[in-house]
């Protein structure tokens, strides 16, 4: 029987027994003791197999102490295997229970099998226009010393872009957080050094990705982020965080766009000049109630940000940035899935430059930046004609994005998931004197372009990554 | 255009392929099926025992209960769509103090029944031998047509919830830079494992029945 019938027992005969089934399977409640499920007093816990990861870090997690009763159902142990699984610390973990000393009372074992936790965030890699080549690399070490810290470091390097005055990008970041928690809050921090050149346009139509036609604003960026988050609920998270830079930009001695017919403009570089400092506040709000974080197949996943700036952060920089994103997940019936994200963006102030919404970050057809660093003076394609081009750094921003995914395959060997998915969306990004400018056109009210992308997303052994060609299609001739 | 971006993702996106596998070629074994009528009903006969490895029969002596789920549907074969469907949902557990098995079993419909067992076998055996194990009412099918069985069995099952919970706390704790964008050039990595233990089921297995022409009656 190699037709479509085979295929679709499997995908059936999940959701056809889980109506039926009457008892639940683990986790869905804590359990009740009865006579078929003996319960049992536990007179002591060992831990085994732990060489690297303190003992006291597993038994916070298990949650269970000596003189706890337990039932041979009870749902804080599928529980408690889960949390310690969860870490990503361990292949496997199994608790399991020995005869004790007296009738009645049980040791509970933890058995642990520890893997390696230094995995890799992010590969860096890529050319442009502008520059030659830059590549770098993010890590984390998410067990350090065996106390559950994260500890990640990343850099990022590039040659000298073409554009004039314009200095090679060399980018580190540091970060770290507690111990990852279901429960409880998760202290995390982060370090970023940065120096590069952002790119300005001087000359030239919009459209024209020639270095020649930019000058360069030389920025160096120093500083850090101390962050604080809590789940509220099942679906909720809260994160807090403080923000402090020292920013030193050096403007290029050419000041003014040459528009042409003898007329220029002033180059608006959208940072202060010399020393400046930046703090901020942000709150951040995570509604997810998706079915896998990476690979979803249903639910939805919404993210309110709020983050300001003000002197009483000791900010020279004074804006208040609120971003919210959305996504929707829809199954359908042959195990394919559809999506819709959405993001929603605007900004009252003086941010600099690097804060307000960029173009390539929305713009899945352009190379988005490393640790805040651009290497790119390409534009967006400009498919519907509209004034997106000359677009930027701004600060009003939105996107639609409709997104199909089909799974591909499961658990086999190194790649054990992956979906081939393809998105394409609309997305806009203007600036609020844009938009009440008199006597402009629509498309130039609210310059929009489309977008799109095709890619693979893998889980593996060694984290789950997205491999996309989006940015390779954007730079096709076309 | 210079550019590694091609490159870099077609050698990623051959390596991916090379080990890849498409859920749909990952087709069950066909396993003989004692298939019987009696009282009016379709009854089914099938050993699931090979669901338990060798050290998953010694947990059976953690002390904590086991489970096993098995599903079972008939199919049409030329429909997508199940005419009946059945399951019977096992729980084992180990006294450590009076050193014996119990087994609880319940089915579809509500029944229940509890069994001891002395050694893992028999514990195994009760949860995964299908003996007579009745699928549907006869007048669900209809005589000339071929039909066959999927029989998916999985042994401690975690509900969808907790999967999905536990799937959101993985997605959680990777601290990321406020600072600037973690994406990269040719794609983005999210610095979460997913441990392929954390799966609906410890293990699963699917085979699918022989088909056969239902008789006239």
């Amino acid at each position: 029987m190699r037709s479509p019938t085979l295929f679709a027992l499997l995908v059936l005969l999940p959701s056809v027994a889980q109506a039926q089934l009457s008892p639940a399977p683990v986790g869905s409640g804590a359990a009740q003791p009865d006579e078929f499920a003996p319960s049992y007093t536990i007179e002591r816990i060992e831990v085994r197999g732990n060489h690297k990861t303190r003992t006291d870090l597993i038994l916070r997690e298990v949650a269970l102490s000596p003189g706890d009763t337990v039932t041979a159902d009870d749902a804080r142990v599928e529980r408690a295997r889960l949390h310690l699984l969860t870490l990503g610390y361990f292949l496997d973990a199994r608790l399991s229970m020995i005869k004790g000393e007296r009738r009645g009372g049980a040791v509970l074992v933890i058995e642990v099998e520890e893997r390696g936790t230094i995995i890799l965030n992010a590969v860096y890699l890529g050319t442009s226009e502008a520059t030659n080549v830059w590549g770098g690399l993010d890590v984390s070490e998410r067990n350090l010393l065996g106390r559950g810290l994260t500890l990640g470091a990343g850099f990022v390097s590039s040659t000298r872009p073409q554009v004039e005055g314009a200095k090679p990008a060399l980018a580190f970041a540091l970060r770290m957080a507690g111990p990852p928690r279901p429960r409880g809050l998760l202290l995390s921090g982060s370090a970023l050094f940065s120096q590069g050149s952002e790119f300005f346009r001087a000359r030239g139509p919009a459209s024209e990705p020639a270095p020649a036609d930019f000058v360069a604003v030389n920025l160096r960026r120093a500083g850090g982020v101390l962050g604080v988050g809590a789940v509220l609920s099942r679906t909720a998270y809260l994160s807090a965080e403080g923000r402090f830079e020292a920013v030193h930009a050096e403007l290029p001695t050419l000041l003014d766009r040459d528009l042409g017919q003898g007329q220029s403009q002033p180059i608006a570089f959208l940072v202060r000049e010399g020393s400046s400092r930046l703090g901020s506040l942000a709150l951040t709000l995570d509604f997810d109630s998706r079915s896998d974080p990476v690979l979803p197949r249903a639910g939805r996943h919404l993210v309110l940000s709020v983050e300001a700036a003000t002197p009483a952060c000791a900010s020279q920089y004074t804006f208040v940035k609120v971003t919210a994103q959305g996504s929707l997940y829809f199954p359908l019936s042959v195990g394919h899935v559809f999506g819709v994200h959405g993001l929603l963006g605007g900004l009252v102030g003086d941010a600099p430059y690097f804060d307000r919404f960029f173009v390539g970050d929305l713009n899945l057809l352009l190379p988005p930046r490393a640790f805040g660093v651009n290497f790119s003076t390409q534009p967006s394609r400009d498919f519907l004609g509209t004034a997106v081009a000359d677009h930027r750094y701004d600060k009003l921003a939105g996107r639609l994005l409709l997104e199909y995914a089909v799974p591909l395959w499961r658990r086999h060997g190194l790649f054990y998931r992956g979906d081939a998915f393809a998105a394409f969306g609309i997305f806009a990004l203007t600036d609020p004197d844009d938009v009440s400018r008199h006597g402009a056109s629509l498309g130039q009210r609210l310059p929009a372009d489309l977008t799109a992308d095709l890619g693979l997303r893998l889980d593996t052994y060694i984290g789950i990554f997205t491999l996309s060609v989006a940015n390779a299609l954007g730079r096709l001739p076309l | 255009m210079r550019s590694l971006v091609p490159f870099a993702a077609v050698t990623t996106l051959a390596l991916a392929a090379a080990h890849a596998t498409p859920t749909h070629a990952q087709e069950p074994e066909e396993r003989k099926t004692g298939v019987a009528r009696r009282d009016g009903r379709l009854l089914i006969s099938l050993g699931l025992q090979d669901l338990f490895k060798a050290q998953d029969a010694q947990r059976l002596l953690s002390g904590f209960t086991s489970r096993v789920l098995v599903r079972v549907a008939v199919f049409r074969v030329d429909q997508p769509e199940p005419v009946a469907q059945s399951m019977r949902h096992t729980e084992i557990v180990y006294d450590l103090w009076d050193e014996k098995f119990r087994v609880r079993r319940f089915e579809a419909g509500g029944k229940m029944e509890t069994r001891a067992a002395a050694t893992a076998g028999e514990a195994i055996d009760l949860a995964t031998a299908l003996t007579a194990f009745p699928i549907a009412a006869l007048d669900r099918l209809e005589p000339g047509i071929t039909y066959r069985l999927s029989v998916r069995a999985d042994l401690n099952p975690i509900s969808q919830e907790l999967l999905a919970d536990v799937r959101r706390w993985l997605a959680r704790p990777s601290p990321r830079s406020r600072m600037g964008s973690g994406e990269s050039f040719f794609g983005s990595f999210v610095s979460v494992f997913v441990n392929p233990r954390i799966d609906e089921s410890e293990r699963q297995l699917h085979v699918v029945s022989q088909s056969w022409v239902e008789p006239a009656r």
